[in-house]
C-alpha cells in the first residue's frame, strides 16, 4: 500500500464513454480539454515562473490552484473512467520547466516512484499532465506513441530510435490534460521558441480492482466496438506481436470491466464481394 | 577533409529489405548534429531499407528475426533494425 491523497470532488463527474475507453485501450492517452479561463491558466502560469526553486513534491502546496485541475468533472471523471472510483493522487509529482533552447528527451518510460509493476493488460496508473499555456509544435510539446502501453519497454532498449511515423505531438491549448497509461513510450521534445513551457505531472494510482465498468457503460454500444478493438492500428507492432497486441487489449477492457467481458463475437470477415 | 561514415537506423515491420519503415534515426558525423525527436512535421525519406540502398546507403547491420518480440525480462523491442552507413566527403 502506498501513501497519497484520496480525490474528493463535489462536482458530478464527466465520464468517458464506451468509445472514448477503448480509444484509451487501444492508444493509452486521452486528452481532456477544461473550460477554466484565460484568468485562471495565465495565474497558474504567472505562479510557476514566479517560484523561486523548483518545489518537487511540493508543487500543490506551492500553488494550490494546481488541485482544481485534478478535480475538473472532465479530469476527474476520465481518471475515474480508467482507474475506478476510489483512485487517489500519489505523493510524487513535478513541475517541468521547459526552457528555450532544450534539447528532446528520449523515449522512455517514467519510474523509480516504486508505485507500480508494468502491467500491460491493466491500468494500474496514469500520468496527467496539465499545460497551463497554448503548447505550439516549437515549444517542446510531449510526444507519445499511441498504443505503446500493450509494450512495456526499458530507455536503455529504446535508445536507437528516433522518430517514428506515428508519434503523437501533444500541441494543446491553454488548460488541456493529457492522461497517458503509466506504461506509454514517450518524451519531451525540443522547445526551439523562445518561450518557456511548463508541464505539471501528477501520477493517479489504482486503489483497488474494479467490479463493474466504471465509465458509462452501455452494452450495446460496446457491442458494436468489437471490430474497433480487433483491428484498429495501435502500435507500429510486428506481425509477431499483432496478435498478442489484441489480446493485450481485450485482457485491459476485462480488467476495467470487473466481470464484464468484452462482447466479442465471431465474423466472417472475408463474407462478401469478390476484390476487383 | 576526408571520409566519415553517415549513419541511419531504420525500424522495419519486418525483416525483408523491402518491408515498411516505422522508424528511423539520422546521425550525421559532425560535431554539433543532433538527433532527436521532431515536433514540427517528420521527413521520412525512404519507405524501406531497399529505397535507402537505391540511394547508395549500405546495410552495415542486418536485423534477427528473433529481435521484435517480448523479450525473457517481458520487454518489447518494435520494429525489425537495419543500420546503415553511407560514406561522405566533409570539410570542416
Amino acid at each position: 500500500m502506498t501513501s497519497g491523497t484520496t480525490i474528493a470532488t463535489t462536482k458530478e463527474r464527466v465520464l468517458l464513454n464506451d468509445e472514448q475507453t477503448v480509444d484509451f485501450i487501444i492508444n493509452g492517452y486521452i486528452i481532456v480539454e477544461t473550460d477554466f479561463g484565460d484568468e485562471f491558466n495565465r495565474g497558474v502560469f504567472n505562479q510557476l515562473e514566479a517560484l523561486p526553486e523548483n518545489p518537487g513534491d511540493g508543487i500543490l502546496e506551492a500553488i494550490p490552484a494546481l488541485g482544481d485541475v485534478y478535480a475538473h468533472p472532465k479530469v476527474a471523471g476520465a481518471l475515474a473512467s480508467v482507474l475506478g472510483h476510489d483512485y487517489y493522487m500519489y505523493q510524487h509529482r513535478h513541475c517541468h520547466r521547459n526552457m528555450p533552447g532544450t534539447p528532446s528527451q528520449m523515449w522512455h518510460l517514467d519510474g523509480g516512484t516504486g508505485t507500480t509493476e508494468r502491467n500491460p493488460e491493466h491500468v494500474r496508473a496514469v500520468l496527467a499532465m496539465y499545460y497551463p499555456q497554448d503548447v505550439a509544435a516549437n515549444m517542446g510539446p510531449t510526444a507519445l506513441i499511441p498504443g505503446t502501453h500493450l509494450f512495456p519497454s526499458s530507455a536503455d532498449r529504446m535508445a536507437s530510435y528516433g522518430n517514428f511515423k506515428d508519434q503523437v505531438i501533444a500541441t494543446v491549448k491553454a488548460g488541456s490534460v493529457l492522461i497517458i497509461h503509466y506504461d506509454v513510450w514517450h518524451a519531451g521534445t525540443a522547445n526551439t521558441s523562445d518561450n518557456v513551457r511548463y508541464m505539471i505531472k501528477f501520477l493517479f494510482n489504482r486503489l483497488s480492482d474494479t467490479t463493474k465498468p466504471s465509465w458509462d457503460y452501455d452494452p450495446k454500444a460496446a457491442a458494436a466496438l468489437g471490430d474497433k478493438i480487433s483491428i484498429a492500428s495501435g502500435a507500429p507492432v510486428t506481425q509477431a506481436l499483432a496478435g498478442l497486441e489484441k489480446n493485450r487489449r481485450i485482457k485491459m477492457w476485462n480488467n476495467l470491466a470487473g466481470g464484464v467481458s468484452f462482447p466479442s463475437e465471431y465474423w466472417d470477415r472475408w463474407k462478401g464481394p469478390w476484390p476487383s | 577533409m576526408g571520409l566519415r561514415q553517415r549513419l541511419l537506423y531504420l525500424q522495419a515491420k519486418s525483416v525483408s529489405v523491402r518491408s515498411q519503415i516505422i522508424a528511423m534515426a539520422l546521425h550525421e558525423p559532425v560535431p554539433d548534429s543532433v538527433t532527436q525527436i521532431e515536433p514540427t512535421g517528420i521527413n521520412f525519406p525512404y519507405a524501406s531499407a531497399h529505397e535507402a540502398v537505391i540511394d547508395g546507403w549500405r546495410v552495415v547491420s542486418f536485423p534477427s528475426p528473433k529481435e521484435s518480440a517480448i523479450t525473457d525480462d517481458d520487454l518489447t523491442i518494435l520494429g525489425y533494425e537495419f543500420i546503415l552507413e553511407k560514406l561522405e566527403q566533409f570539410d570542416d
